[in-house]
């Protein structure tokens, strides 16, 4: 088996995993629910999170590219 | 004091057994958890103190922790960070008046488990790549579209481009979505696909394998990688069942 298949970046898993708890699962809404002001901030660190997994990615591809390493 | 919830969660078990296997599982914050059950599904909670800091993303961390702690032992419907509820009678209400759609979502993710995968390049060398291959700026005719040749045809121009661009890009990558899903017909995952999520991100593929295919699908994966090294792939997993749960409750 191909062990590097699955990323191992700590990074980049935070923000899988942020994306699964914050925008994924059973939703439960409504008067059942106590809503929480805070969790809006930790939605807004998340969409900041979720564009940086490009910005992670490229900064290893400008890191391992060896033709770009040479210019 | 609120209540957080966790996961709905299949527990065939007797009810002893289900709580030793909890108890072994600190909630956030160190909390206990505990279960409330209807037949043989049960909402794990734990006790929830407010106080100034109580939504971090650390929390939100932890929170996963315990999911992926439970998802181990049992099947399981993870719900969405920072749903709190007043008590446990609201909780067993909950549980009542949805259990049959809690039990269709937890037959469906049953001995299962889900992987991400990203696929990514780079916009500038592949969109080049690409519209090299279709012959998209030679497509493009100013003579097709306007009679004169002024700054604003050419800014129309351009815009045209762009468009064709982006359509020749959007049918790669559906044929993209195609060639994974025969490269994995043997796996037969669910699947569930984001096209073009950003100019760099092609496609964002969720996939619900059995958990004796895990290490099929890897390898799957692994193998489609080599062929396409012209992109870059990003898999994560396995996951908790997070994107296959289909409950909005209202």
């Amino acid at each position: 088996m191909e062990e590097n298949v699955i990323n191992q970046s700590k990074d980049i898993t935070i923000v899988e995993i942020l994306d699964r708890v914050l925008n994924k699962g059973v939703v439960i809404t409504g008067d059942i629910v106590i809503s929480v002001a805070e969790i809006d901030l930790v939605y807004v660190g998340l969409k900041l999170l979720v564009t940086s997994v490009e910005t992670m990615q490229e900064k290893r591809l400008t890191i391992v590219k060896p033709d770009q390493e040479k210019k | 004091m609120k209540k957080i919830i966790y996961a709905i969660l299949s527990t065939n078990q007797s009810h002893t057994e289900i709580s030793d296997l909890v108890n072994d599982i600190k909630g956030i914050l160190d909390v206990d958890i505990y279960t409330l059950s209807f037949n043989d599904i049960s909402i794990a909670v734990s006790d929830f103190t407010p106080s100034n800091d109580i939504t971090n993303r650390e929390l939100a961390i932890d929170f996963a922790r315990v999911i992926e702690a439970l998802s181990q032992h049992l099947t399981l419907l993870p719900v969405r960070f920072g749903t709190f509820i007043k008590s446990d009678e609201m909780v067993h209400q909950l549980l009542t008046n949805h259990y049959d759609s809690f039990f269709r979502n937890l037959q469906k993710v049953e001995n299962k488990c889900e992987f991400g995968l990203k696929v990514l390049c780079d916009y500038d060398t592949f969109s080049k790549k690409i519209s090299a291959k279709a012959a998209v700026a030679e497509e493009v005719q100013p003579h097709e579209y306007f009679s004169t040749n002024t700054i604003h045809t050419n800014y129309l121009l351009e815009k045209i481009k762009k468009n064709k661009l982006e359509d020749t890009l959007l049918k790669h990558v559906e044929q993209l979505i195609e060639d994974i899903s025969g490269h994995l017909i043997q796996i037969n995952p669910d699947s569930k696909f984001k096209k073009m999520v950003t100019s760099n991100i092609l496609l964002d593929a969720v996939f619900l394998v059995k958990k004796n295919k895990k290490d099929e699908f890897i390898q799957a994966i692994g193998s489609f990688k080599q062929q396409h090294d012209d992109l870059q792939f990003l898999l994560t997993g396995s996951w908790p069942p997070y994107s296959f749960v289909d409950i909005v409750i209202k």
